[in-house]
């Protein structure tokens, strides 16, 4: 009772009507840019981030929730359309997305990714509602070994199930904490690394990162691989309508894959992509006509799309509640709070109730909104792929530019936002995944605060992260999640074998 | 001499750069109070990190690079600047110019010169389109911010 009328608190303000104007933006927006291959979710969210600044936190995180919704469908569209997923966890639906698209029935793909998406995500958040409060009474108990041992835990299981290389990822994820420690240091006042320049006394602001690993280096890569590609044939998208047999055929999977991706979600580090693939392997197990899959079956869109959305809800409960971002999208969701003047943690459901609630009632508009305004303007979203390129790099160009002048007011992060679009092209080209870097920018100065507290309170004995049972099963796990990539290759090579 | 592979070119890179981010990690100042942790400790932590993944790196066989990873015309003919890479290159040294020229000309001035003249630079020839968008979007981004966010931005030689 307590959490429908937490819901209920939530709902008047998500349905204010300046908050609806933002869930509709969001999510038609992030469908936009997450349609457009190669600028996922991060790089939208990203984006997004000097719009909401001057916003009210509830208003900017409901806003930025909708990007995020948006960015995953938008990957759909182009996964189904073009064969081109816009978004890593959207992969697994181009497997039957394609092909129903070949065959003509592209709207129908659409249509039963927008349903799956909708159910996916609005059991998801029903399950969040439920797990968030609860696990955000277990995390106020966190001192700092804690905290410690949840942040590499959280570093580890990204970098393990990231598609790169373990190594590779281990160090762009130490060069993100690095990078996170530039400047001056809290705890002593002492300068780090600043080489004496006014300008890094504050540290690197982690958008100019942000922006320039993700953003521009996909602009950098896309002008080397000739401006942006060579067009790929887009398909016509036809009647968007399913019939009732076709909507019970898609119900189980769809219910199914729901709750596996909300759990899949909340796990650190394994997020929307480990849960599409694992709810399209287990329906392509569980279905009677499982040779079919990979040949347009419907049911191998509707187990990745609801595992996806869910998992993107999913994602959420570790950063609200423990203030530790699962994955590099919700460590960017978490650089915008933290932006915004919030700082998420267990005490957020009870200081900023509306922040919380007004959130997760925002989500059931977004998904209401994925599903009513924009499955009907797909057609017309559509002609977004039709965008020259040329005109198209050059106006991410100015977007990321204006993120970044417009939050610092520095001509000196503009020039560093180059720097780092530059390493963010080498880390793509030499195959170092980018989520650990920013993840572990974000995580950074958190981590290295909770350690130097940790050892103050043992007067430096490294023992104490061994000695709290919590620390040590979770430092346990972070070990344990190194020997993940062995898990997902097995798991890969199941679902393109069977 | 065997010749050394792309992962060991980049780990003698990185271990280099451990050693180098380890020589500033030592010339970090102690506080003047004794305390169980300094702040040179964390960056020293880091370095020697670093420097055992480089030795790992070394030692991992390169991955078959996919093909859609290659950039496509990278063999292509013709002068640099209109290379893949020459295209790299002028575009950088295109956000540098903005970056250095933003405050005196001005945002929407900067920015529309930007756009329209890499959009150009990339091949589109469609010049009034190229103008037309390049200046709707930069105007609304304009107006979004310093209407509706009251953030400032420079107007420079404009005088809006």
């Amino acid at each position: 009772m307590e959490a429908f009328n937490n819901l209920m608190y939530g709902f008047g303000i998500a349905l204010e009507p300046i908050n609806i104007a933002y869930v509709f933006a969001g999510v038609f927006a992030g469908t936009i840019i997450g349609m457009l291959p190669g600028l996922g979710p991060i790089s939208a969210l990203a984006l997004m981030i000097p719009i909401t600044f001057s916003m009210e936190p509830s208003s900017g995180l409901i806003l930025m929730a909708g990007v995020y919704y948006g960015a995953i469908f938008g990957g759909s569209t182009s996964s189904i359309l073009l064969n081109a997923p816009g978004v890593a966890g959207t992969v697994a639906t181009s497997f039957d997305g394609y092909p129903m698209a070949k065959k003509g029935l592209a709207g129908k793909a659409l249509a039963i990714a927008a349903y799956s998406s909708f159910v996916g995500g609005t059991v998801s958040v029903i399950f969040l509602m439920l797990v968030a409060p609860l696990l955000s009474k277990v995390a106020v108990s966190f001192g700092p070994p804690e905290y410690f041992a949840l942040m590499v835990l959280g570093l580890t299981a990204v970098v393990s199930l990231s598609d790169k290389s373990l190594v590779k990822g281990l160090i762009a994820a130490v060069i993100g904490v690095m990078i996170s420690i530039v400047g001056i240091d809290l705890q002593t006042g002492t300068e780090r690394f600043t080489f004496g320049s006014a300008h890094l006394l504050d540290g690197i602001d982690f958008l100019v990162v942000a922006l320039g690993i993700f953003a521009l280096a996909e602009v950098f890569y896309m002008l080397l691989r000739g401006g942006g590609g060579k067009e790929a044939p887009r398909n016509a998208i036809g009647s968007l309508k399913l019939s009732r047999p076709e909507m019970r055929e898609i119900a189980g999977p769809v219910g199914r894959s729901s709750v596996l991706g909300f759990f899949t979600g909340v796990l650190p580090g394994a997020g929307a992509t480990i849960g599409s693939f694992l709810g399209y392997s287990m329906e392509k197990r569980i279905a009677k006509d499982g040779d079919t899959f990979g040949q347009g079956n419907i049911k191998g869109v509707a187990a990745p799309e609801a595992a996806n959305n869910a998992a993107c809800t999913g994602s959420f409960v570790p950063l609200l509640t423990l203030g530790v971002p699962g994955s590099g999208t919700t460590a960017v969701l978490l650089g915008a709070l933290l932006v915004m003047g919030i700082n998420p943690g267990p005490m957020m459901i009870e200081q900023r109730p509306d922040v919380f609630w007004g959130v997760v009632a925002s989500m059931y508009i977004g998904n209401i909104f994925l599903l009513v305004l924009n499955l009907p303007l797909i057609p017309l979203i559509a002609k977004i792929l039709d965008l020259p390129r040329p005109l198209l790099l050059s106006m991410i160009l100015i977007f990321c530019m204006i993120g970044v002048y417009g939050l610092s007011f520095s001509v000196f992060d503009l020039l560093l936002l180059l720097g780092f679009g530059l390493i963010g092209l080498g880390m793509r080209l030499f195959g170092f995944p980018a989520a650990p870097l920013i993840l572990a920018l974000i995580l950074g100065d958190l981590m290295e605060e909770s350690m130097r507290r940790a050892l103050q309170i043992s007067g430096g004995d490294w023992g104490i992260f061994l000695e709290k049972p919590i620390s040590l099963a979770l430092l346990a796990v972070a070990l344990f999640s190194l020997s993940a990539p062995v898990i997902k290759k097995r798991l890969k090579r199941e679902v393109i074998d069977t | 001499m065997t010749r050394l592979n792309t992962n060991q070119w980049l780990a003698v890179v990185l271990l280099a750069f451990s050693v180098l981010y380890l020589g500033f990690a030592w010339q970090v100042p102690a506080f003047p109070l004794p305390r169980p942790v300094d702040s040179d400790l964390f960056p020293k932590v880091l370095g020697f990190i670093l420097a055992f993944l480089s030795v790992l790196l070394f030692f991992e066989k390169p991955a078959i690079q996919e093909a859609s990873d290659e950039p496509e015309d990278a063999t292509q003919q013709g002068p640099f600047w209109l290379s893949p890479w020459g295209r790299v290159v002028i575009t950088s040294l295109a956000i540098a110019a903005y970056a250095l020229l933003l405050v005196p000309l001005g945002f929407v001035l900067a920015s529309t010169l930007l756009s329209v003249g890499l959009t150009l630079y990339y091949g589109y020839r469609r010049h009034s389109i190229n103008l037309a968008a390049s200046l709707s979007v930069v105007l609304g981004l304009y107006l979004l911010m310093t209407k509706v966010m009251d953030v400032y931005l420079p107007t420079g030689v404009l005088p809006f």
